[in-house]
């Protein structure tokens, strides 16, 4: 039986500040899963995937990621994961060829793939035409692609996607959400965090509520609606965070 | 290539780069500034000055300057690079890669030697053709500057990554690094010193680098050649052993 894409067990997270973000978090995510972490702002969201990146270090519990320990045998474990986070966070110095050209570099990929794969992707996601350009001198809407595509570089099973609709315009998270789509379809797992829920509903096979550092319920999007007793995952979100006066269905009923 | 070696090249292109791009700043001007020592403290003011041990001032102080040419640039590279990817979180894409700490470390380490490797080296040149420097034991010399080189790269490194705003990083330049540098003995003999001034010389450690790099070109050191080899080369390891225990810890770099 093949490992899961994404295995977390009891995972806590305390930060120096005396802050807990995670406690005791397990999370199960099967390889060619689109996966989507839902939960309010300061939830963990962000501490989860920076743990299963290595940009944190977790205060206890496992992750394993296609059946390597994240922390102990980190190098295969990285390599699987592709990461576009929340914010921007671009090399000035480099222009756009370049960023994609060091990513694969730092995956170990040779010079003749990197070329090749950095040709491809400023193709598929409309960059051909500032290859030279340096990353500070594109628009929000290029940095969203160029990040989504550093992240693809080297051809990641596991892709980690946090937020990445926050802020661009419709067109673009269109495009993006069939790219990812495509991806997924081809077997690539997708874990994707976002506040957008129809953006869940109608692009993960399964959802995860995190809230207050601890997953507090999982499933498909019916039921999770059934297990809040709603009709839609975002009341069953609404449900989640306490603020279920703000349902269309309650305020429909307020108006009428 | 091993995709070990490629990750490893990649991270030290990454850091050749920057400094490459923006060589006006980080090569030319420190260039000038060398320049501008020599001129004023050797051509100007060094033609008043008798000769120190028995070497022109002018020539006397080259060592001391292609030292801190190596120092300052090794040191001032690597803090900016690290804290410049710190603020803009840019090195989210190094740590969060397969590279191990012992790789990013040298990486970043290798990025500001080898920018002070080239400052000196261009200074030397110049140096050479204006004033003639000699070099009189090129076996001490060059681990001399090697040693010195590599120890203020350490230095920037975790400057670097101890740093969380520009501020502190100039600080531990104007206020720690200079001092220590220009109090160590640059533009002059520190036996020529009063005391106590003599003797609190010798717990700078940039004295005992100064005397070193000296005696490489000049063949004159006012300090013990095997004594100060024994004490930077342990310095140096000591350092980077530190260094690697705050990067496999992540200290400042992972949350």
């Amino acid at each position: 039986m093949d490992a899961a894409a994404l295995q977390i067990e009891d995972l806590s997270k305390v930060y120096p500040t005396g802050t807990e973000a995670l406690r005791g978090v397990s999370l199960e995510i099967p390889q060619g899963d689109f996966f989507g972490l839902l939960g309010p702002n300061g939830a963990g969201k962000s501490t989860l995937i920076h743990c299963t990146t290595g940009l944190a270090m977790p205060s206890g519990g496992t992750i394993r990621i296609f059946g390597h320990d994240a922390v102990e045998h980190y190098e295969p474990a990285r390599a699987a994961v592709g990461l576009a986070p929340q914010d921007p966070n671009l090399d000035q110095f480099l222009t756009v060829a370049e960023t994609l050209d060091y990513h694969g570099g730092y995956f170990g990929m040779p010079r003749h793939e990197r070329r090749e794969r950095t040709t491809e992707l400023l193709e598929t996601f409309s960059l051909t035409g500032k290859r030279d350009d340096r990353t500070r001198t594109l628009s929000g809407g290029m940095k969203r692609r160029l990040l989504l595509a550093r992240a693809l570089m080297h051809r990641p099973r596991l892709l980690i996607l946090d937020e990445p609709t926050a802020g661009v315009d419709v067109e673009l998270r269109l495009e993006l959400w069939h790219y990812v789509q495509r991806i997924n379809a081809e077997g690539t797992t997708i874990l994707l965090t976002t506040h957008y829920l129809e953006e869940a509903e109608q692009l993960c096979d399964r959802v995860a509520f995190i809230n207050d550092g601890q997953i507090v319920a999982q499933g498909t999007s019916p039921e999770l609606a059934a297990q809040y007793g709603v009709s839609s995952l975002e009341d069953a979100y609404l449900e989640l965070v306490g603020r279920k006066e703000l349902s269309r269905a309650h305020i429909q009923a307020d108006v009428a | 290539m091993s995709a070990s070696r490629i990750r490893f090249f990649s991270l030290l292109r990454r850091e050749v780069n920057r400094f490459l791009k923006i060589k006006r700043q980080t090569v030319g001007a420190p260039l000038l500034e060398t320049f501008l020592y020599i001129s004023v403290f050797g051509a100007a003011l060094g033609s008043r000055i008798d000769k120190l041990h028995g070497i022109d001032y002018v020539v006397f102080i080259v060592p001391g300057l292609i030292m801190m040419a190596w120092a300052t640039n090794a040191f001032s590279n690597n803090s900016s690079s690290i804290l410049q990817q710190k603020f803009l979180r840019a090195i989210d894409d190094q740590l969060s890669s397969p590279a191990s700490p012992i790789q990013l470390l040298l990486a970043f380490s290798l990025g500001g030697f080898l920018r002070g490797m080239t400052v000196a080296t261009l200074t030397f040149i110049a140096a050479s053709i204006l004033i003639g420097v000699p070099v009189e034991h090129v076996l001490v010399l060059i681990p001399a500057l090697f040693l010195v080189g590599f120890f203020f790269a350490q230095m920037g490194v975790l400057i670097g990554v101890r740093a969380e705003q520009f501020d502190d990083v100039s600080f531990a330049q104007t206020f720690v690094l200079q001092p220590l540098i220009f109090l160590g003995g640059v533009f002059y003999s520190a036996s020529l010193l009063p005391e106590p001034f003599q003797t609190i010389t010798h717990f700078n450690p940039v004295y005992y680098m100064i005397g070193l790099v000296r005696y490489g070109f000049l063949g004159y050191s006012d300090t013990n050649i095997a004594l100060s080899l024994l004490f930077l080369t342990a310095a140096t390891a000591a350092l980077f052993a530190f260094n690697l225990r705050l990067f496999n810890r992540g200290w400042k770099l992972r949350a």
